[in-house]
């Protein structure tokens, strides 16, 4: 026994993977071009990480937090005991908090906005080491290499990765968790399953959505059946995954918030869509890449004679959670990012292969097919890259895409220049949140439902916004761009209540970088209106 | 004093205007913009009889319904009153009955002798019939030695309030003369003459309406001139030079909002007067209200708005009243000041009257006084700390029930189970890639000696 899982050990891990003749054929015709080739996976890796490093850190606090990353943070704040955040964002919300433990802990050193999104950052470049890992399990460190440079400028990773939003650290954890499946189809060894169950446990933690990747393993070892898994090994890797996830109930029961967390369950369970179908079709693709999609697609096509588990896994990978989200009502930008490592890796996996395999019979052209190839697909990926990290010039942006131009300054202003207690009225939840993140005070949407059912349980509802003000109890309105975007009905609500008070202007923000208008300057996307009873 | 003639000078030629600016602004604190507003009928025991920390109604307080003791041994204790309908009485007569000579034990005879329901005025209201005003004590400051000016009604109080004088010769006299007051020289004489920006708002006040001590006017709009001094004077209501400076209370928000706030603003409410039987609700919402926009105004960093009520209303108060002269003081009224240089939480024990406002205002603005109470009236400077930054802007909730109690769960067992877990899982990663990586160099080892034993 003991024999043949050294044997099985020797093959997989000391056997060269699939890739490495992939890479190696046909070699480089010349000396210089076999060394170049021989270091050529090395220079990919550390141009993935050093082009990585600069698109997610460039000018990376332009702009201040979005209302996810407000809520996320502030989160995180009053986790760490910050006293005035703690009044606007309670510690349990919907989510479990592994990110947000850890950025609390790095906020009881020191609270600042950079901080937190560089604490992302380094999460997005593991996330990419751990990309050349998986994709070197697999087919060997050039494929794993190129996966991790396309990884490192995809505009859907970067974009999330540079926002202090959960699912960065979600698809940190999923990756790790593709890389101990992979090893654990390589090897045999149980080992590797238990790490697989602690590892789903972390993705529970990340994010509980990232969960339904737990089918995805699922759906390879039942479509792998060349993978025998004990019943023992698998339970032991039930119980290991239990572990992290009883963390989340443990700690709210413990904290005395089960109803919360039940509160959210329902919540999540039951709220209503919040986009068409047509949203994943619609931002995904040109997030990820439409030329890593046709590449990936187009290299299981063209590779199919080569076809292993590893696709299996891949495949997967991609499709259980698309296909669950899908057929979710509640969508979000960045809700498939976990499946973007494994579309890089298949891609990679054809922009290496195919040409090889396209030029069977003039095979000395191939290194240049694939020189070529790869450097338009990384150079269509840069190019989208560099466009969305330009400041916005449209306030219609996605939720999660990107960071909230003018909010911070705004609740910067209203920290300063109203009075502490002051109550204000927004057109929805998220310029509310970015209000109490950075200006401290208390934010109402109109948009908030009063039925419990349809409306996040951390928020509280505007019975009467009319009478909020009519009684003193509110004494400013602010208009966004961002929201208004999104709702005709309650931004005329929101007008309509400015006119009726005769609102003052008292605060404004202009979209940057735009031109000025006809008015004689730039639309403005943030306004601050002062109402008197 | 020279610098006062000066400016009388040039307000005579016209000039006060480009005056104004100056005058208005250079004082003797950072204080820049003054209001004071005037409330109605209310003794400091009726509304902060059980406030903490001030000096209230004493625990074993039980009012004898006949003092002297000869027609009955009974006593009224105080209590919350609730639904209160009456307007009790609160003329010179009634408190002289009250006041019994300083025995202070009068209160319920004095209803009794009238005939009327007598232990009402034993009623005191708690913080969540007055949750606004409590609440500003809590943040800023209150008065619990602010006496009445005089031992009467409204009317000779509120003149001390302008004038520093009651405006009559005998409390007893009810009411504003037909003539009006005269030339009575008052405090906006003094800072009109000097150049010193002023108004007199006045709640629901319609100058078309012409409602003054001429034309009375009937119902409750008659108030206005009753309770707005300077309604009854002729110039104030005759030259437009004075007259425009007595506007609706809506002005008052206007002039915030575009920084044409005066240097000293008299206020006069009228609906939300807090006079009983009325609720004091509307009063608190309305002096919220303005205390609110004086926050979200520019002129906060430089202000100070105090409140007061004119009379006791016939209200019960245990603290027996200082007489410095024939007209007073009443019995003491409760009293408020907000200001950002106003001390936190501070109960102020400085004797104080109507007259010690014009006694700051003559403090702040170098105005000369314009009476003998005035000029020995104590200032309320006390209430001040000038040392201390100007305190940023806080709203004061008109609620006494305190935000829903944040619960904040126990950090430390979050940090506890989140670590544990983390901790749990990572090592177990952790020991399955070491474990291999191991067992791997082990492998390599057992070949590498297979090797050497091959070779050998």
């Amino acid at each position: 026994m003991i024999h043949e899982r050294q044997t099985i050990v020797s093959r997989s891990l000391d056997s060269p993977a699939p890739s490495q003749a992939g890479w190696a054929v046909p070699r480089p015709a010349t000396r210089v071009l076999q060394l170049v080739g021989a270091r050529a996976d090395q220079v990919m890796f550390a141009v993935a990480l050093v082009a990585g490093s600069a698109l997610r850190l460039w000018h990376i606090n332009s702009s201040g937090f979005n209302s996810d990353e407000a809520v996320y943070a502030g989160q995180a704040a009053a986790l760490a005991g910050d006293p005035e955040l703690s009044k606007f964002f309670p510690i349990f919300r919907a989510h479990p908090m592994l990110f947000q433990f850890l950025l609390s802990i790095m906020y009881r050193v020191h609270f600042s906005d950079v901080g937190a999104r560089l604490l992302i950052v380094a999460i997005g470049l593991v996330t990419i080491i751990l990309i050349y890992k998986v994709g070197a399990l697999l087919y060997g460190t050039s494929i794993g290499a190129l996966a991790a440079l396309l990884m490192a400028v995809m505009p859907y990773h970067v974009i999330v990765t540079r926002q202090v939003l959960l699912d960065g650290p979600l698809t940190l954890c999923t990756t790790l968790t593709l890389y101990l499946v992979a090893r654990f189809a390589l090897s045999h060894r149980p080992i590797y399953l238990y790490a697989t169950g602690a590892s789903l446990g972390l993705v529970f933690l990340a994010k509980e959505t990232g969960f339904v990747l737990a089918a995805a393993v699922y759906a390879f070892f039942a479509l792998t059946p060349q993978i025998r898994i004990r019943i023992r090994d698998l339970i032991l890797s039930g119980l290991v995954m239990m572990v992290p996830i009883a963390a989340y109930p443990m700690s709210t029961a413990l904290a005395g918030r089960s109803d919360t967390a039940k509160g959210y369950l329902v919540w999540q369970l039951f709220r209503r869509s919040n986009h068409s179908w047509t949203f994943f079709p619609t931002v995904v693709p040109p997030a990820i890449g439409p030329l890593v999609l046709i590449a990936a697609v187009a290299g299981l096509w063209f590779l199919r004679r080569e076809r292993s588990w590893r696709e299996t896994l891949l495949i997967s990978w991609i499709l259980v959670p698309c296909f669950v989200f899908q057929l979710w009502p509640v969508k979000g930008f960045q809700y498939l990012l976990p499946v973007a490592p494994a579309i890089a890796i298949l891609a990679s996996r054809a922009l290496i292969r195919v040409p090889a395999v396209l030029l069977v019979h003039r095979r000395a052209f191939a290194p240049a097919l694939r020189a070529v190839l790869i450097a338009v697909v990384l150079l269509s990926l840069t190019l989208v890259t560099w466009d969305r990290l330009q400041p916005p010039t449209s306030a219609t942006l996605l939720a999660g895409a990107g960071g909230m131009p003018g909010g911070r300054e705004t609740g910067e202003w209203i920290a300063e220049s109203t009075p502490e207690n002051s109550v204000f009225l927004t057109v929805g939840p998220s310029m509310a949140n970015i209000i109490q993140f950075y200006g401290h005070r208390k934010a109402y949407g109109l948009s908030v439902s009063p039925n419990p059912l349809h409306r996040n349980p951390s928020y509280e509802p505007v019975q009467n916004a009319d009478l909020m003000i009519r009684s003193g109890q509110a004494q400013y309105i602010v208009f966004d761009a961002f929201s208004a975007s999104r709702t005709d009905y309650f931004t005329k609500r929101l007008n309509d209540l400015v006119e009726k008070y005769d609102g003052r202007v008292v605060h404004v923000e202009y979209m940057p970088g735009a031109d000025p208008g006809p008015e004689g300057y730039p639309p403005r996307i943030i306004i601050v209106y002062e109402v008197y009873p | 004093m020279p610098f006062i003639c000066l400016l009388l000078v040039c307000a005579s030629l016209g000039y006060a205007p480009a005056a104004a600016a100056d005058a208005s602004s250079e004082t003797a604190t950072p204080i820049k913009h003054f209001i004071t507003l005037m409330q109605s009928n209310r003794s400091f025991d009726n509304y902060f009889g059980t406030y903490p920390g001030a000096d209230g109604i004493p625990p074993d307080t039980c009012m004898p319904v006949d003092p002297p003791g000869e027609t009955s041994k009974d006593c009224v204790k105080p209590f919350h009153v609730q639904n209160f309908e009456e307007d009790l009485s609160h003329t010179h007569l009634t408190f002289t009955r009250q006041y019994r000579a300083g025995a202070m034990d009068g209160f319920i005879d004095a209803f009794r002798k009238r005939g009327e329901l007598f232990s009402w005025t034993m009623g005191w209201l708690n913080d969540e019939d007055v949750p606004f005003d409590w609440n500003v004590a809590d943040q800023y400051v209150l008065f619990d030695r602010y006496f009445t000016s005089a031992t009467a009604g409204s009317t000779p109080n509120r003149m001390f309030w302008v004038s520093g004088q009651p405006g009559v010769t005998n409390l007893n006299q009810v009411g504003i003369p037909t003539t009006g007051w005269g030339d009575i020289p008052t405090i906006f004489d003094s800072l009109q003459a000097s150049g010193i920006s002023w108004k007199f708002y006045i709640e629901n006040y319609d100058k078309n309406k012409d409602i003054n001590y001429r034309n009375r006017g009937d119902g409750g709009i008659s108030a206005q001139f009753a309770w707005a001094p300077v309604l009854s004077f002729a110039r104030f209501i005759d030259d437009p030079d004075l007259s425009k400076n007595i506007v609706d209370l809506n002005q008052y928000y206007t002039d915030l909002e575009q920084g044409t706030l005066p240097a000293v603003s008299y206020v006069v409410t009228v609906g939300s007067s807090e006079h009983p039987p009325s609720n004091p609700a509307a009063g608190q919402r309305l002096i919220r209200k303005m205390v609110t926009a004086l926050m979200q105004s520019d002129a906060w960093p430089s202000s100070a708005f105090m409140w007061a009520h004119d009379d006791w209303g016939g209200w019960y108060d245990h603290v027996s009243p200082p007489q410095v002269d024939q007209f007073g003081y009443g019995f003491r009224a409760p009293a408020l000041l907000v200001s950002p240089y106003a001390k936190k939480g501070f109960i102020d024990s400085t004797t104080l009257d109507h007259t010690s406002v014009l006694r700051f205002i003559e403090d702040n603005w170098g105005l000369a006084p314009l009476a003998e109470r005035d000029a020995n009236a104590n200032s309320f400077i006390n209430a001040f700390d000038f040392t201390q930054p100007p305190r940023p802007p806080a709203l004061i909730s008109m609620s006494r029930t305190p935000p829903a109690q944040l619960i904040i769960p126990d950090r430390s067992k979050i940090y506890g189970v989140y670590a544990g877990a983390t901790g749990f899982a990572v090592l177990v990663v952790i020991a399955a890639l070491v474990w291999t990586e191991s067992s791997r160099l082990r492998l390599r080892g057992s070949r590498r000696q297979a090797l050497k034993r091959g070779h050998t």
